[in-house]
């Protein structure tokens, strides 16, 4: 069966079972290796992608299912040497990144929930941050990194404001 | 040195930008369509004798390229011992062991082809817990044990004893006689803890020129190019090893395990072959943290002087020895740690059992017995109706004090760590009123680490454009020293910034040899290696630029990119141009420097069978942690936790923060949830993400912590390792404030709601041990 996408925004296509998970197409047949697979039972959160926006763990996502959907990988999220997606530069500048493993899944489950939530609470922060799981920061800085960056957007969006008055 | 101003700074991580867009490459990210893939066939019973192995079927499956038995690696490999094949030959020892390996070109075609092999084990009766293995006329899971090359002579053995460390200062039984003292006993047993790095190990090897290369997840490519030559028995100067990013290993990478292999396979079949543990492979197979089981027995007087000591420590090292026996060096000084003691003695044993081998975690062996002593110290406390802050203040380590071999400890640290810790609680305050009706409990608890020193090497080469490149076999495993620590040092040290430091992964081809990342010993040893580096470079500098400038070599100074004259900045010369001089003159700038222990004396006739003497470089930490216990359900509630860190100096307090936050909440989650357990067929129960229970964002509060500073360090700059000690003494903190909310006695781990339900009911019995005799004497080989 062939199955038709978009990858990153360039048209994919893929020939074979449709039960394969999108992890391993993206991995194995496109060497977009960004997305982890560490637990692949969908526990962890290291696979996370945005199909049409929302985030979804590809390692439990069947190829077949994003048919005519639009992926986006973190590659995809700041591509080339295009600046870095405003979440992405929060977490550089605080120095949050350890391993690494975790976070292109991190990234993009939580730069859906900023997007959505602007104006989260630390524990609603908190509460979005169960399904990826990191194991060498203790979540607390990743945490702050989130909140300051929330505070920075609305703090922008009122300077804005302020200037159209 | 004076002078850090350029070297103490929050420098971010440089490898940040590309682990955040996805672009790091880990081994487990550099697998390519033309490798073969190797799959291993592993044992699915804890102990049994192979009667038929054929693999005739499987050769002829489609896509198969090799098939290798323990036949073709019969070198054996270990920790002091070498009693570890790398696949089973003849015998079974533990559930998992891998037997064949077979590589592929799909992985899939290597899995089919695993199905075909025949394989006939005749199970005998498994050893599968201490008690088991130390009965009277247990089976001996390594009947052939006498016939081991012994690789470091000292330790006793005896059957299923791999190897037993003990020490013992003064005497101890006098100490137990005296009229006025109490004798207080506390036993407690720990489970296994599983690491879960992110990235599962993974070697991708290949057979180059005559030569093995490994590229590995690991955090030692020494070991792993060593350990590979003895296997497949070449001179290990026929293998080298290469490491990009590390996707975690917090231990369980600091041993060769599947590397070998895949030169094995690369050999025989002249292509490219990768393993890539699955993570049921990587749980099952993991090299935890030991189960433990702790006899400590002291003897107090009524004002709280400690007369006399001596424990009896067991550790699981399942069924290979691997670092259980090397750490059991370590309980002299963990549980040997901590407070002044007038005499001791300490057996501590590496069993064997027909269990997955275990390995190095995080502060190894310290974390449980730090829990088992500071929970007895409580005991204690609580026996002679003894307030425990005060307790410790009188009797923590000090200038002066001798430690468990008779180590000398230089200056008082852990006495002020605990007036700081008073300072941080003030300032924070406490936060009682937050249990809300539950049980309210804080404990504030002490702990005694160290840097594994050992030796290290690096090169400086100077380039034209003025930036230098470190080249050490350093490995960045996300701890950030490869990133952080190193290049501010050099930096400092050569007047650059630290992003003119290029800082060069391992190959073990360029560079000299390293014990590993790992005890906290990147920094201390890798940095003293480089700033000898450093120091050879400086010269060659000044050499040259005292000509070009006219100026005694003495007169100047490195700084801001210059060789400039002291006091002067902005005079002198760029360093990029008297680089490119010497490189005409007498070719390019190099500096090289080599570091490893000085060694520091213990007492004579104290220690037997131990790796490590006495401590280098002690680091002392002190815990404090408040928790609210749910009388109903069980369920622990971290409510605030309190960190003062002794850091010798620190180099980037943020990124020390960062350890300390990551650390304590490893340790949480062994205190609270985190359980390994052994099934009747000898199998690791919990190898998945929804049986292991790792800490998630829920479960985590800040760390508050206070970086103590100016602590004595032979480290260079005064460093001490940061990295590893944080998880030292959570579970000890953890287990004393549960304690204390409930009133029990805490003496296993972890402590899931059920296990504090039955505390508080009175149904949770404390450990016995039928298998440690009353008499310390009875439970050593001496």
């Amino acid at each position: 069966m062939t199955v038709t996408f978009q990858l990153n925004g360039e048209r994919c296509r893929f020939h074979d079972d449709p039960m394969t998970p999108l992890l391993d197409v993206l991995r194995r047949e496109q060497f977009l290796t960004g997305a982890k697979g560490v637990c692949r039972e969908g526990f962890c959160g290291a696979s996370t992608v945005h199909v049409d926006g929302e985030p979804v763990m590809s390692c439990l996502k069947p190829i077949g299912l994003v048919s005519g959907c639009s992926v986006t990988t973190i590659e995809g999220l700041s591509s080339g040497d295009q600046a870095l997606d405003p979440l992405q530069a929060a977490f550089e500048a605080a120095d949050v990144v350890q391993c690494g493993m975790c976070f292109p899944g991190m990234v993009m489950s939580l730069s859906a929930f900023v997007r959505d939530n602007p104006h989260a609470t630390r524990p609603q922060i908190k509460a979005a941050m169960s399904g990826n799981i990191c194991r060498c920061t203790g979540y607390e800085r990743i945490i702050d990194a989130v909140a300051d960056h929330l505070e920075r957007q609305k703090a922008d969006v009122l300077t804005k404001e302020a200037a159209h008055v | 040195m004076s002078d850090l101003s350029t070297t103490v700074m929050d420098l971010p991580r440089r490898d940040a930008r590309d682990k955040l867009r996805g672009r790091t490459r880990y081994t487990v990210d550099r697998v390519r369509p033309d490798m073969l893939h190797a799959v291993l066939l592993r044992s699915n019973v804890p102990a049994g004798r192979i009667v038929k192995l054929d693999i005739s079927a499987a050769r002829e499956a489609p896509g198969v390229r090799a098939i290798a038995t323990g036949h073709d690696a019969p070198g054996l490999y270990g920790i002091g011992i070498a009693d570890h094949p790398l696949l089973a030959i003849d015998t079974i020892r533990y559930h998992g062991e891998p037997i064949v390996a077979i590589a592929a070109e799909t992985e899939a075609q290597a899995r089919a082809a695993l199905a075909l092999v025949v394989l006939d084990i005749e199970p005998v009766a498994p050893v599968l817990t201490m008690g088991e293995a130390l009965a009277k006329d247990a089976r001996l899971v390594h009947e052939g044990w006498r016939d081991y090359e012994v690789l470091t002579e000292g330790g006793a053995r005896d059957g299923n004893i791999a190897w037993e460390a003990r020490t013992t200062r003064g005497d101890v039984e006098e100490a137990f006689a005296r009229p006025d003292v109490t004798i207080v006993e506390t036993t407690i047993r720990v489970g296994r803890q599983s690491h879960v790095p992110f990235e599962p190990r993974t070697a991708i090897g290949s057979w180059e020129n005559g030569r093995a290369h490994i590229e590995t997840s690991t955090q030692v490519p020494w070991t792993v190019r060593n350990v590979t030559g003895r296997v497949l028995q070449l001179p290990p100067g026929r293998v080298r090893v290469t490491v990009p990013p590390v996707g975690g290993g917090f231990g369980l990478k600091f041993d060769a395990t599947i590397e070998p292999i895949t030169a094995l396979l690369a050999r025989i079949t002249g292509r490219t072959v990768v393993i890539e543990n699955s993570r049921q492979e990587e749980m099952a197979t993991c090299l935890c943290r030991e189960n433990a089981e702790i006899l400590i027995r002291s003897a107090v007087t009524a004002d709280g002087e400690i007369a006399g000591r001596e424990a009896v420590v067991l550790m699981d090292c399942g069924a290979y020895g691997g670092e259980q026996i090397f750490l059991s060096t370590m309980t002299a000084h963990t549980l040997g740690g901590n407070y002044r003691v007038g005499a001791m003695r300490l057996v501590s044993r590496a069993v064997y059992t027909n269990t997955p081998p275990n390995g190095a975690f995080r502060a190894c062996n310290g974390v449980y017995n730090t829990f088992a002593l500071e929970r007895h110290t409580d005991e204690i406390c609580q026996a002679l109706d003894l307030d425990p802050l005060a307790f410790r203040k009188k009797n923590v380590l000090g200038d002066g004090d001798l430690g468990a071999t008779g180590q000398v400890f230089d200056g008082d640290v852990l006495k002020p760590m605990l007036e700081r810790m008073d300072t941080l609680r003030a300032t924070t305050g406490t936060l009682e009123e937050k249990a809300d009706g539950r049980l309210y409990g804080r404990a504030t608890t002490v702990g005694t680490w160290f840097v594994f020193v050992g030796p290290s090497a690096a090169t400086i080469n100077m380039n034209a454009d003025g930036s230098a490149t470190l080249v050490t076999s350093g490995v960045e495993i996300g701890s950030g020293t490869m990133m952080q620590s190193l290049p501010q040092m050099v930096a400092g040290q050569l007047g650059l910034s630290p992003d003119q430091v290029v800082v060069r992964e391992a190959d073990t081809d360029s560079a000299g040899l390293d014990v590993g990342v790992g005890g906290g010993r990147t920094t201390v040893s890798i940095g003293a290696a480089s700033i000898g580096a450093a120091a050879e470079v400086r010269d060659k500098l000044f050499g040259f630029a005292s000509e070009l400038l006219q100026t005694r070599p003495e007169e100047l100074e490195l700084v801001g990119g210059r060789v400039a004259i002291k006091g002067r900045p902005g005079s002198g010369i760029a360093v990029s141009t008297v680089v490119q001089h010497a490189q005409t003159v007498s070719g390019p700038i190099t500096g090289t420097g080599s570091f490893t222990g000085k060694g520091v004396p213990s007492m004579s006739g104290c220690a037997f069978g131990h790796f490590i003497e006495a401590l280098e470089i002690p680091i002392f930490v002190v815990h404090e942690a408040e928790v609210a216990v749910d009388p109903d359900t069980g369920h622990v509630e971290v409510l605030a936790y309190r960190v003062v860190q002794d850091v010798g100096r620190a180099l980037n307090r943020r990124a020390i923060m960062g350890q300390i936050q990551g650390g304590v909440v490893q340790g949480l989650g062994y205190a609270l949830h985190e359980a390994v357990t052994i099934a009747p067929d000898g199998r690791i129960r919990e190898d998945g993400f929804e049986t292991y229970r790792v800490p998630l964002a829920g479960d985590v509060v800040p760390v508050v912590a206070d970086l103590y500073e100016g602590a004595p360090s032979s480290g260079p700059l005064g460093t001490k390792g940061a990295g590893e000690v944080p998880i030292l003494g959570v579970a000890a903190a953890i287990g004393c404030a549960v304690a204390n909310a409930t009133g029990k006695p805490v003496r296993e781990l972890p402590l899931t709601p059920p296990r504090v339900l039955g505390l508080l009911k009175g149904r949770e019995t404390s450990p016995e041990f039928p298998h440690i005799a009353a008499s310390f004497e009875a439970n050593t080989l001496a």
